[in-house]
């Protein structure tokens, strides 16, 4: 039977590689990336769904042939989650707000989900965006506990251990120990407490630096928390977190293109905003930085072009001279 | 023999917002005219079905309830 364990594809989930920003990079104080883009299915959330599926594997909940994996997401997890539940044999239902970019609903839908999408509008009490996705998901589930696994990225451990035993030992042995200040956004809180908590445990002044988009942000797969509720499984580690920055959408978008013409990395909204965040938040001395790319920016062609920061045209070109572009699974 | 525009949808045992999302799949699906007859036995999904229909700019022709379960009707304006 193929598990979770036991595949090609999965094998690559991990192990990204992380490369030195020379753009930001000055005397002692080395700036770099953590290309998650790197992952088999094009995401930081590879990491997550495999945990995920491993642990229902591992606990008898998640069975072939008979369970139906739910899953609310803005994007990237469902993507993840399709593209390794694909390659185990599993159906997939994936709940998105309606205002996620169409290429990436369209690749969840290609690799074979049933796509359920929420408006802002159905049930205005629980919140705006993805909360509107949790609740239809996890509604759909608990009232059908026999079909549905519903992982639950928001409040499952096993997406915390992804980073713990993951992302974090991989950043302290690319860095052989030197890092000293980490900046990433928070979604679910899982990258940010998993990485978080290892790092301090190696060593306690290593500064971990939340990045906080504006309200009403394009920056898929965040959270601004006036906005929207802390996640369960952030708030479990929250303490982790040493000090925030804020980025809005101006200040992210409009490093995408300097990105691309310093470092000939297409990023994507959210890589971009922990770019802005690390450029401007001041440090001084010895140090070497790290933030987490969560993805490259192939899926946001339309966002791009609609938000101005390059034509169609001018993406498909930066597209074709790209580096650290890797082949995606799909 | 008439012809039915008049659907159902059987939304008991659904917790909230699947009842309303369920009544939003199956008006979209619906021609302007038609009537949706939506039943269900959450509590919240009295406000937001009719929340939603209001919102929406649909007619909630009437709704009615017996013990637990509340009916709605439901007619696709535009």
């Amino acid at each position: 039977m193929t598990t979770v364990t036991n595949t090609d594809v999965l094998s690559r989930v991990g192990n990204t590689s992380l490369v030195k920003l020379d753009s930001l990079s000055h005397n002692n104080t080395e700036y770099f990336a953590k290309l998650e883009g790197n992952n088999p299915f094009g995401s930081v959330k590879d990491r997550a769904a495999y945990w995920m599926i491993k642990d229902g594997e591992e606990r008898g909940i998640l069975k072939k042939g008979k369970s139906i994996i739910i899953e609310p997401t803005s994007g990237n997890t469902g993507i993840a989650l399709t593209g390794i539940a694909n390659v185990l044999g599993y159906k997939v239902e994936i709940v998105i707000p309606e205002k996620v970019s169409n290429e990436t609903k369209e690749i969840i839908r290609n690799l074979g989900a049933k796509v359920f999408e929420t408006s802002d509008d159905l049930c205005p009490k629980v919140g705006a965006g993805t909360d509107q996705s949790i609740a239809l998901a996890t509604s759909i589930a608990s009232s059908r506990p026999d079909t549905y696994y519903s992982p639950n990225q928001y409040a499952n451990e096993a997406n915390f251990r992804g980073h713990y035993e993951g992302t974090g030992p991989e950043i302290w042995k690319q860095t052989e120990g030197k890092v000293t200040h980490f900046f990433t956004g928070v979604g679910t809180g899982g990258t940010i407490t998993g990485i978080g908590t290892f790092l301090k445990e190696k060593n306690p002044n290593v500064k971990i630096i939340g990045c906080q988009p504006q309200q009403n942000h394009l920056i898929q797969g965040w959270r601004n928390f006036e906005e929207s509720a802390k996640p369960d499984l952030f708030l479990k580690r929250e303490n982790v977190v040493d000090d925030w920055v804020s980025v809005d959408n101006n200040e992210a978008f409009s490093v995408v293109k300097e990105v691309f013409e310093k470092e000939k990395l297409l990023i994507s909204p959210s890589s971009a905003a922990v770019y802005a965040c690390m450029k401007k938040y001041p440090i001084e001395g010895d140090a070497c930085v790290v933030g987490i790319f969560a993805d490259d920016g192939r899926k946001f062609k339309s966002v791009y072009a609609t938000q101005n920061v390059m034509t169609e045209e001018e993406f498909d070109n930066i597209l074709k001279e790209a580096k650290h572009m890797s082949e995606l699974a799909y | 023999m008439s012809e039915s525009t008049e659907k159902k949808l059987d939304a008991t045992g659904l917790f909230c917002p699947e009842p309303v999302f369920r009544t939003k799949i199956e008006i979209e699906r619906m021609q302007v005219g038609e009537t949706l007859i939506v039943s269900a036995d959450d509590p919240a999904a009295e406000d937001d079905i009719s929340r939603w229909v209001t919102r929406t700019g649909h007619e909630l022709v009437n709704m009615s309830k017996d013990g637990n379960v509340i009916t709605f009707q439901i007619k696709k304006v535009k």
